[in-house]
């Protein structure tokens, strides 16, 4: 896609996420006052009170829910504002995860990510490494079968810093596992993982994908 | 709490209704405007103990309100409501003399502490 395209959607996305978000506001100040209110009413002058107290708490738990996704969709619009930036690699798996588990939620495939425990910093393109990252984890959900888990773990060491896209399973084609002539994910992650320098290596007694960053100054 | 007199301005008017519906369920005095020309005004002939203030306003923007009510000099307290992308406005806003700012959807008990906090700071 354009840059100028991918920045027309993020621009609008944006836009819509500040307007939701008043929304949830709303919602929430709307559902607080029903609450202070119930504060004050007597179980014997409102026979529903309980019910109407769990009903209340029902409302607050979706909006906080609402209130979670829109900010982690408001800095997924925000990406392609910078070309290259440094970014915490631990940061931005937990954000693709929390964004994308849905897509995993449909085929019964967990998404889990182990953060490295020091934070890993890198400059790079937020925008092409989250896709990046999302080919391989459509690729994984693609030709896993269900009940399997894929894992997207960043680490360093003082010589590189990489991610470790791996996954528990049965696989449905295992003849074909990796084969980035055929599969369109890895077609489209070779694309861009050559635009951003990375290494990518496949290990398919691992059932892994590694993917090693350029280290930049 | 009683005698407080609490203004919120923001465009959103029917969360500033809201809002102003909890605060006087707390017993706090409140009132709302949805720009800032409105604000000014009822700054100006009934200023209230601390201004609610939303950043992102149409036409006249929530800095220069903030500014302009500096400009009255009545050392009224003002507590900045944000959203998402207004980080940099609201550090400018703190830059400006706010007393603080809170982030929307609000966690009212915080904001409550908040205005308590405001006011005797005063």
């Amino acid at each position: 896609m354009k840059e100028k395209e991918i920045a027309f959607i993020g621009k609008i996305t944006a836009g819509v996420t500040h307007e939701v978000n008043n929304v949830l506001a709303s919602i929430r100040e709307i559902s607080g006052l029903l609450s202070d209110i119930l504060s004050i009413t007597s179980a014997e002058s409102f026979p529903r009170k309980e019910k109407f107290q769990t009903s209340i708490q029902k409302i607050q738990n979706q909006e906080k829910r609402g209130v979670k996704l829109i900010s982690r969709l408001n800095k997924f619009a925000h990406l392609p504002d910078v070309s290259s930036t440094e970014i915490d690699l631990n940061e931005l798996i937990e954000h693709l995860i929390f964004l994308t588990e849905r897509f995993g939620r449909i085929k019964n495939i967990e998404l889990h990510t182990q953060p490295a425990g020091q934070s890993v910093k890198v400059i790079t393109n937020p925008f092409d490494l989250q896709m990046a990252l999302f080919n391989c984890i459509e690729y994984f959900l693609k030709n896993l079968d269900a009940g399997g888990k894929v894992f997207i773990n960043p680490n360093n060491n003082k010589d590189e810093i990489f991610i470790n896209i791996f996954a528990e399973g049965d696989f449905i084609n295992i003849s074909q596992l990796f084969d980035d002539s055929i599969a369109e994910e890895l077609i489209v992650l070779g694309e861009i993982t050559k635009s951003l320098n990375v290494v990518t290596e496949y290990d398919s007694s691992k059932l892994s994908i590694k993917l090693t960053l350029p280290i930049k100054k | 709490m009683n005698d407080i007199h609490v203004l919120i301005v923001d465009d959103e008017e029917e969360l500033a209704a809201v809002i102003a519906d909890r605060l006087e369920f707390r017993g706090i005095k409140a009132q709302t405007a949805s720009d800032g020309e409105t604000a000014l005004k009822m700054i100006e002939s009934d200023p209230p103990d601390i201004v609610l203030l939303d950043l992102m306003l149409p036409g006249m923007s929530g800095l220069d309100i903030l500014k302009k009510i500096n400009a009255l000099d009545l050392n009224i307290p003002v507590i900045l409501l944000t959203g998402y992308g207004s980080k940099e406005m609201t550090l400018e806003g703190m830059n400006l003399g706010a007393f603080d700012y809170i982030m929307k959807p609000c966690d009212f008990d915080g904001l409550i502490s908040k205005i308590q906090e405001a006011l005797e700071s005063e």
